[in-house]
């Protein structure tokens, strides 16, 4: 009887593990904050691109937002002798212990797009020029109006969206007759926008435009301003370059987005890894291009089916 | 004698567990992978022998994951007060103490409304998760808080190691596991938790003090959180408010594992150990193994389903 449930359980495990079977090629790992967003698994392909046809084999680990877990990820790809290790960070402090503990056993690491605050732990960190991304994004707006009254949706705890703001008000502070008159806090995804959308709308019935930070803001704020029957008033300029905003861009509901290339993030992080261990300098920060998306180039960003 | 033995098949499932992933993997049953093992599954061990009492008296406390949080800001808050620059003995000692209380007001409050008023635990601790979630925000606008690296005390309780080869989280791991099984296998309060966990009228009639049993019981639950929180916070060199979502179901799937039965009186120390080194050789062996996340969680699925099963059948 015993035997028989210690025999299930080995059967179940064997069942699962045969088709994974050990080999000798050697490893790399990413360890992503979430691979619940399309954007990561973008990234997770581009890192691959390179890897695998370098004879690596590439480990991808999903933290589900748990720090503890991706500090235990980690952990067991230094143990098990990983060439180098990719890590986009669920907490861009907290990832500290690991990044001391793989420099302490000589393993590179390399921080994939969002920044952490121990830089000089890690080899290089490669990221969306999101500055550049704010500043295109402000770019479309003076182009498409000569004067506005804006109000801004803001994430301020995430380094990547202090940054587009930041760029974005660097062209907009140029222009007199650009006015920021509303500055509100989201949590970057639909549901949270809408709200607060509305209430700032209702305050400001003048707003004339709107820089969200990220394609589901801009959602959000879509579906408020429909609602109040103001969509047509209003340009939206956002950052993302999801399908679909592309899809938004085409039917006349958003003005533009600023296009970030989660692939070729991933790709260029996997090519410094190998310029690295060529013996080359590698630069310590580098940005990723970035894209404006307007009316009249959405169709070539369009995924073909 | 009977409880040892009823280990037998949990124990086998354990080494079986190693040997498999020892052929499998290359490197997985060396010194240093198999202490990285331990501190691995240190944090949601302690929890769950915490968890385990609760469960033998047929409560359950769903509040840990959010206590863990919020134990671990408040600690951090009250380090990090005052003179930025020097490391105090003061500090230390008033944050180790204000991460206890504020776990042991939570165990405190869990306990009184579980004993005293009808509700049940489930939703007790639903709501009291609620309240130590929305606590936990409340510091530092719902940022981290990091720990200064002056803070080298308190840094070495998550990373410091004795004699430079055992992790001190495996060491708390080990002394919490020591106490609460002295608790529960050799005292009388232990015997109350299975006489209770068993019948709890009988146990009534027989003169066991309920109420103060139980609350005693949420208390030490809540203070085992708070000392795997602050395990948590050093490892992870800072004060997450978000941190711990979920962890009371790692836990109870540890506890579970081990053999502890959810209708009260039957469940061991041991097993809930042997249960937590399972969980954590597969999460280990199955990320060395380079099996894809998305099968990870499947398997592991899988696998306590077998051993609630095994266990339910073996109970017969």
């Amino acid at each position: 009887m015993k035997t028989k449930s210690t025999l299930l359980i080995a059967f179940l495990l064997c069942g699962f593990l045969t088709g994974c079977g050990k080999s000798d090629k050697k490893i790399m790992g990413v360890s992503f904050q979430t691979m619940n967003n399309p954007f990561f698994v973008d990234l997770d392909q581009g890192l691959r691109s390179v890897i695998e046809t370098k004879g690596y084999e590439l480990v991808t680990m999903d933290a589900q937002w748990n720090s503890l877990k991706q500090k235990n990820d980690i952990s067991d790809l230094i143990l098990q002798g990983a060439s180098a290790i990719f890590i986009n960070p669920v907490n861009w402090e907290g990832i500290r212990g690991s990044l001391l503990e793989a420099k302490k056993k000589g393993i590179p690491c390399i921080i994939v797009d969002v920044p952490v605050k121990d830089k000089e732990l890690a080899l290089s960190t490669v990221a969306s020029d999101n500055v550049e991304a704010g500043r295109l994004a402000g770019k479309a707006l003076v182009a498409a109006c000569s004067s506005a009254k804006i109000g801004i949706l803001q994430m301020s705890v995430n380094k990547a969206c202090i940054d587009r703001v930041a760029g974005f008000r660097e062209i907009i502070e140029q222009y007199l007759t650009m006015e920021i008159v509303d500055v509100q806090e989201v949590k970057g995804n639909t549901e949270s926008a809408r709200p607060v959308m509305r209430d700032m709308i209702g305050r400001f019935p003048d707003i004339n435009a709107v820089f969200p930070i990220n394609d589901p803001s801009a959602f959000g704020v879509i579906s408020a301003l429909e609602s109040a029957g103001k969509l047509d008033n209003v340009k939206i300029v956002s950052v993302d370059g999801s399908q679909e905003a592309i899809a938004a861009i085409q039917s006349g509901k958003l003005h533009s987005t600023s296009a970030q290339f989660p692939f070729e993030i991933g790709k260029i992080a996997a090519e410094t890894i190998f310029n690295h261990f060529d013996g080359e300098t590698v630069e310590p920060d580098i940005k990723v291009r970035v894209a404006l998306i307007t009316a009249e180039n959405a169709a070539q960003f369009l995924k073909k089916e | 004698m009977r409880r040892i033995k009823g280990l037998g098949p949990l124990f086998a499932a354990m080494i079986i567990l190693l040997i498999l992933f020892g052929v499998m993997v290359p490197n997985f049953l060396t010194r240093e992978n198999l202490l990285d093992l331990l501190q691995q599954i240190s944090v949601n061990a302690i929890i769950a022998f915490g968890m385990t009492l609760t469960i033998m008296i047929g409560g359950i406390d769903l509040s840990v994951g959010a206590v863990l949080a919020l134990v671990g800001t408040s600690t951090i808050y009250v380090l990090s007060f005052g003179d930025a620059e020097t490391q105090s003995l003061l500090h230390f000692v008033l944050a180790i103490l204000t991460g206890l209380g504020v776990a042991g007001a939570f165990g405190a409050f869990n306990g009184v409304c579980a004993a005293k008023t009808k509700m049940p635990p489930f939703i007790i601790t639903l709501a009291t998760m609620m309240i130590a979630r929305g606590s936990a925000y409340c510091f530092n606008q719902a940022r981290p808080i990091p720990i200064a690296d002056h803070q080298t005390v308190f840094l070495t309780i998550g990373n410091g190691r004795l004699f430079g080869v055992i992790p001190i989280p495996v060491l708390i791991m080990l002394v919490l596991f020591a106490v609460a099984g002295i608790l529960l296998h050799r005292t009388r309060f232990g015997q109350h938790l299975y006489a209770i966990g068993g019948n709890r009228e009988a146990a009534r009639f027989t003169g066991i003090p309920l109420a103060r049993t139980q609350i005693i019981v949420y208390i030490l639950c809540a203070v085992f959180t708070g000392i795997a929180g602050m395990i948590n916070v050093s490892q992870l060199y800072s004060a997450e408010p978000a941190a711990g979502i979920g962890f009371e179901l790692d836990a109870i799937a540890a506890a579970v594992v081990g053999g502890t039965s959810f209708t009260g009186g039957i469940g061991t120390m041991n097993g809930t150990l042997i249960g937590a080194i399972i969980i954590g050789i597969l999460d280990k062996g199955l990320n060395q193994a380079g099996v894809h996340f998305s099968i990870q969680d499947i398997v592991k699925g899988f696998v306590i389903l077998a051993a609630v099963y095994m266990d339910v059948r073996r109970r017969k």
